[in-house]
């Protein structure tokens, strides 16, 4: 268990950074694509929790943003306040959840992902038939003003609104991260026959995170639906947003906390940005680098940014490092030691392994340490008895 | 009046099909004794420490543990009872530390996890990994992995501690290691119950042997008497050869 120090002081730093933008900065694309690196970095930590802590990958997860964004239409045009949006989306949200994770959440392999197809499908057709929810055509929500109608003429309001919305995710995700519920959804990604030898109710761990997951994309589809003041099926539930939200967790590091917000990230300036620039004409250049980007990752970085970030923070701590002893004879080690040190011979380099890790290395009388092909491996090599 | 064991095995069946893994086995354990459960190859230990630890339903039988019917209680649930396990093929939570693991084993009955922490480190001193709580769980040794196995198993604070093969794939010297863990272990008021295919390794250490064959109990007695008895040799090493038989199968 890391401290969560750090996290605190960079999500701070976020914050502060967002808040000066959201009062100093006149532009409104630029405030747009804040605004929206910041939506969909709730909503890919929304999908994280779900797919990358418990390791259920969902592609259906649009249709909870959907209730937040329907229940904010709903509310509006029937003369009540979107605030009451809030509460009313997530408990749909969570309600959806619940009565669909409860016969999928313990499928295992794809077949889990193919239900959250499935039940997307059969959520987004009842939409596009439903009178009430305004069927294909979707809502338009009357113009209003101010801060009980959550409506602003400005967009520096709504980027404020996205900072505390993505700083309730990363703080509920850090709370999350060293509580019970963390540690146990870890356990079933890694192994969920071992996880239940402990004791860990599967179905009932996945639909408490399923649940929470679905109610931070309810609170993003609320803020969505105000900011746009129209939504319809293709831009809220359909699968193309569901594949979007996917992709951010998967391209920023599944099951890491800054993983969505660096998944948004590349998302927003490669998708928005380069659109900016490239796709106008509709060539959608965009998203062949988008297309290549995520190709890459998936062949070279199957962890994602975050994912490599904190594999390069933890060798250097010496935490993975390996020992494998072949017949007691040989001893392979990995640590991230400078080349340089490894060819000094003797106490200098138990020295340097002490300093390093919380392990010590004693070398028995005739034994050497060789430094390997790659730079921070070693082998003791020692002569046969 | 006669204290019930702390479990009681009755006619546990398990049919996979048309096969019978386990053909009533009837067997029991005593409170704070450590129980060897051995067998040939395929004789059903494996599948009966499954039914027993919830991780299979059985098809028939009863299993009682402190005077409670467990047979068909949901894994998770009989882990919650008090029974906790290891596996024989090592399941470890791969990108986990050594620390987490065991943390994630001793949450069960503390909450919170500063609580579990605490709690995990002192398991972790007391099977010896306090120095590798920091390693993670698939850089271990097959030794160390075992232990961690036997660690997260401790920290849900079992009752009854099933190990399956837990020395298997072991140096003599690590088997050493593992069976004075063993003795601490029952010395701390556990009860184990462990199958072991290696019969020197359960003889000096286990009060009672059950020995099961093709899905039936065939023994139970004391570790000397086992290997004395005529039906359990039989099951080691075949049935003595008629005279003249191989003979006949020459002509």
């Amino acid at each position: 268990m890391t401290t969560a120090k750090p996290h605190l002081l960079a999500l701070g730093a976020i914050v502060a950074l967002g808040l000066l933008a959201a009062l100093g900065v006149r532009s409104a694309v630029v405030l747009d694509l804040v605004f929206t690196l910041l939506l969909y970095a709730v909503l890919g930590q929304s999908w994280n929790w779900i797919s990358g802590y418990a390791g259920n990958i969902s592609f259906g997860h649009a249709i909870f943003f959907g209730c937040g964004a329907y229940a904010s239409a709903l509310c509006v045009t029937h003369g009540l306040s979107p605030w009451l949006a809030i509460p009313a989306g997530a408990l749909a949200a969570a309600a959806l959840a619940l009565v669909t994770g409860f016969p999928t959440l313990g499928l295992r392999g794809h077949y889990f992902s193919i239900a959250t197809i499935a039940v997307a499908a059969l959520v987004e057709a009842f939409t596009r038939t439903a009178p009430w929810l305004g069927r294909a055509n979707g809502f338009e929500l009357p113009i209003a003003s101010g801060w009980a109608a959550l409506q602003f003429p400005q967009k520096g309001p709504y980027v404020v609104l996205a900072l505390v919305l993505f700083a309730a995710a990363q703080l509920a995700t850090i709370a999350m991260e060293r509580s019970r519920l963390g540690y146990y959804l870890r356990a079933l990604r890694a192994n969920h026959a071992a996880a239940a030898s402990v004791g860990i109710d599967e179905r009932r761990v996945k639909l408490v995170a399923f649940a929470w997951s679905a109610v931070m994309a309810a609170a993003a589809g609320v803020l969505y639906a105000q900011y746009t003041l129209f939504i319809d099926p293709p831009s809220t539930i359909a699968l193309g947003i569901s594949i979007d939200i996917a992709l951010i967790g998967v391209v920023g590091g599944i099951g890491t906390l800054w993983g969505p917000a660096a998944g948004a990230l590349v998302y927003v300036v490669l998708a928005k940005a380069v659109a900016l620039r490239l796709g106008g004409a509709g060539k959608g250049y965009d998203l062949v680098i988008y297309g290549a980007i995520i190709c890459l990752i998936a062949a070279l970085r199957p962890y994602g940014i975050v994912g490599t970030i904190v594999d390069a923070l933890r060798r250097r701590r010496g935490a993975a490092i390996a020992v494998t002893a072949s017949g007691a004879a040989t001893a392979v080690l990995f640590a991230a030691l400078p080349a340089g040190t490894a060819r000094a011979a003797g106490a200098p380099i138990e020295a340097a392994l002490a300093a390093r890790a919380s392990w010590k290395l004693t070398l028995a009388p005739g034994c050497a340490l060789v430094p390997g092909a790659r730079s921070g491996d070693f082998t003791v090599e020692c002569a046969q008895r | 009046m006669s204290a019930e064991p702390l479990l009681a095995v009755r006619g546990l069946t398990k049919r996979f099909g048309s096969l019978r893994a386990l053909d009533g086995v009837d067997f029991d354990v005593a409170e704070g004794s450590l129980t060897g459960l051995i067998g040939p190859n395929g004789a059903g230990k494996s599948t009966a420490f499954a039914c027993i630890a919830g991780a299979e339903k059985p098809t028939a039988g009863s299993v009682r543990f402190g005077g409670r019917e467990i047979a068909g209680t949901p894994y998770h649930r009989v882990a919650e009872l008090g029974i906790a396990r290891t596996y024989q093929i090592v399941q470890t939570f791969a990108d986990m530390t050594v620390l987490e693991a065991t943390t994630t084993g001793a949450l069960l009955r503390r909450p919170r996890l500063r609580d579990a922490v605490a709690h995990a480190e002192d398991v972790l001193a007391f099977v010896g990994l306090a120095d590798k709580r920091y390693r993670l769980g698939r850089a271990l040794t097959i030794a160390d992995k075992k232990r961690l196995e036997v660690a997260r198993a401790l920290a849900t604070e079992p009752t009854l501690l099933l190990l399956d093969e837990v020395m298997a794939g072991l140096t003599p010297a690590e088997c050493a290691g593992a069976v004075e863990l063993l003795r601490r272990i029952l010395a701390s008021g556990v009860t184990v119950l462990m199958v072991e295919h290696v019969m020197e390794v359960l003889m000096p250490i286990a009060q009672h042997v059950v020995v099961i064959a093709a899905g039936k109990t065939i023994f139970s007695g004391t570790a000397t008497d086992a290997v004395r008895d005529a039906r359990v040799v039989e099951a080691y090493l075949g049935s003595p050869l008629e005279h003249g038989e191989i003979a006949g199968h020459a002509e």
